[in-house]
């Protein structure tokens, strides 16, 4: 664990010292605040505002997961792996201290998204609330960061990884229920909707705002990141052990 | 023995890249040499733990490579090729980094261990600065930092020296012998045969996955013969040569030998000159270099040289 977090903070050091990696990354999900939140809704029961938002967490994290999968990939290409692997630390702590320090990103990059909505109009939630809705996006977080990392280190080379991310990450938020609800879509789109994990956690957010515990939603989000870690540590095995 | 190998073998399917090798190394130098494809870097992979052998054992600080892989990086630092320190981060950050890694938990024992090694490779004075403006020679150097600070008792490196400029290869030797003389056993891999002559204790050649010398670099080149050449005003032949001295090519007033000691045949051949009368314009003997000694070992089976035609090249240079 403390080498783990050795990893993480290193990440975090190298992370802060690029100011125009932390800026874009905030970029689209405050565009996507403003623009949906505010411009968007013409006619809608209640606050548009407070209903984008969940999902606007939701897909902060992914973009974050997805966009951190390379910084293992990287590591590897440049020859920072190999001196790590050398060294006596438990290889897994590598992979561990990845997949943290990009769900902190993440969850760093929704406070802030949180903060903003709160700013312009979102209704302020109950503690219990927002602490539901970050143990929800930490799960989401650990999911999609070991997706992107495992996908990287099978595609093996930086293109292909950035093809990939753009190629999923719309897709899957347009067919999820970020924007609009379950009752308002085509019953095609109901049922990709019902199969995509981004409705989950969108689902799960939104309840946990609402004020209930979504105890079905987050048991399938936590079986899921579960696996992904798995399946994430066994790809990188392979990818070291030679 | 520090490093103990029997028979590693490595294949990358039906492709055999190390060749059944011995190596023992105890407290020295080693240099590991050979052309690229040789099987340099995947030796120094397995004695890392970074790749199992297909076959065969070696033993670091008695720790066997394939069973007891912790103890093994527990003892040991590896340094590879890719300069890689994260330019975003000060040098004593880089160290830090290392440190934590190594699981040195104690904060002043860490921040002791970090000085000292910052100490040691010079960079105490820079040590706060971004290493994005480090030059090479200088990250290099906090490469050793990094590696230095387990306090190892062998450290690998993989072409330690390769993309700097004369004085800080020269710097960075000073250092590997430094770090020798105080104790810590040294396994290198380079091309650079003047570097490997002058600063390893023993070196090995390899040549496509087998070992196919090893020794001392002065013992190696003592078995080798030094090239003297003379050139004089007599198209004649000669007639006889001092003992042990065999001839190479006379022609056109240009006689080359070899010798096994050039310092001493060549008063001896221009003695045996003078006698016959020829009067010599000018003479020089060459001794053997680890690089004759490696050109020997490898063979010039190099594909580069194989499309080389020296007859058509010599022939162009005298049209000049």
């Amino acid at each position: 664990m403390y080498r783990a977090l050795a990893y993480v903070r290193r990440d975090i050091i190298r992370w802060s010292r690029a100011p125009m990696n932390v800026l874009s990354t905030l970029a689209m999900p405050c565009a996507w605040l403003l623009f949906m939140g505010l411009v968007m809704p013409v006619e809608w029961d209640g606050n548009y505002l407070d209903y984008v938002t969940p999902s606007i967490l939701v897909m902060t994290v992914m973009t974050a997961g997805l966009s951190g999968g390379s910084s293992l990939m990287f590591d590897k290409m440049l020859g920072y792996l190999n001196k790590f692997l050398a060294m006596p630390a438990p290889r897994e702590s590598i992979l561990a201290g990845k997949i943290m320090f990009i769900t902190i990103r993440g969850l760093l990059q929704a406070t802030v998204i949180l903060v903003i909505s709160i700013l312009i109009g979102a209704t302020i939630l109950s503690p219990l609330a927002y602490l539901e809705m970050y143990l929800i996006l930490f799960m989401f977080g650990v999911f999609f960061s070991s997706l992107g990392t495992t996908v990287a280190l099978y595609l093996g080379n930086h293109d292909s990884y950035a093809a990939f991310q753009s190629f999923v990450s719309m897709p899957l938020y347009f067919a999820s229920t970020a924007l609009v609800s379950y009752d308002m879509m085509p019953t095609w789109l109901f049922w990709i909707a019902k199969l995509n994990p981004l409705s989950y956690a969108i689902d799960a957010t939104r309840a946990a705002a609402a004020g209930s515990f979504p105890l079905m939603e987050m048991s399938i989000l936590l079986v899921l990141s579960v696996c992904m870690v798995l399946l994430c540590g066994r790809k990188f095995r392979k990818a070291t052990m030679k | 023995m520090k490093i103990l190998a029997h028979g590693l073998t490595k294949d990358y399917g039906n492709n055999r890249a190390v060749n059944g090798i011995d190596l023992s190394v105890d407290n020295e130098v080693y240099g590991l040499l050979g052309p690229n494809g040789s099987g340099k870097t995947t030796t120094v992979s397995m004695l890392t733990t970074l790749m199992r052998p297909t076959a065969g054992s070696a033993v670091i600080c008695g720790h066997d490579i394939a069973t007891e892989q912790s103890a093994v990086r527990e003892c040991m630092s590896y340094v590879p090729q890719d300069m890689a320190v994260d330019i975003r981060m000060t040098g004593r950050e880089n160290v830090d980094f290392f440190a934590r890694l190594y699981g040195i938990r104690d904060r002043h024992e860490r921040r002791r261990r970090v000085e000292d090694a910052l100490e040691i490779m010079n960079l105490s004075d820079r040590a706060d600065d971004l290493t994005k403006g480090y030059s090479g020679g200088m990250r290099r150097r906090l490469e050793l930092a990094q590696a230095l600070v387990h306090q190892p008792e062998v450290l690998f490196l993989d072409e330690p020296t390769v993309g700097l400029d004369v004085a800080a290869r020269r710097s960075i030797w000073e250092y590997i012998v430094n770090l020798k003389n105080h104790g810590v056993t040294i396994f290198v891999t380079t091309h650079q045969m003047d570097e490997a002559e002058r600063y390893c204790d023993r070196v090995g050649i390899l040549k496509k996955g087998d070992l196919v010398n090893e020794g001392v670099p002065s013992d190696l080149t003592s078995q080798m013969k030094s090239v003297i050449t003379i050139r004089t005003d007599s198209h004649a032949p000669l007639k006889e040569l001092p003992e042990g001295v065999a001839l190479v090519r006379d022609e056109n007033g240009e006689i080359m030998v070899t010798s096994d000691n050039g310092s001493e045949s060549l008063p001896a051949m221009l003695a045996l000159l003078n006698d016959e009368g020829i009067k010599v314009y000018s003479s020089t003997v060459r001794e053997p270099t680890l690089e004759d000694v490696y050109l020997q070992s490898v063979g010039k089976m190099n594909s580069d040289s194989d499309g080389f035609n020296q007859k058509q090249f010599e022939n162009m240079m005298r049209r000049r």
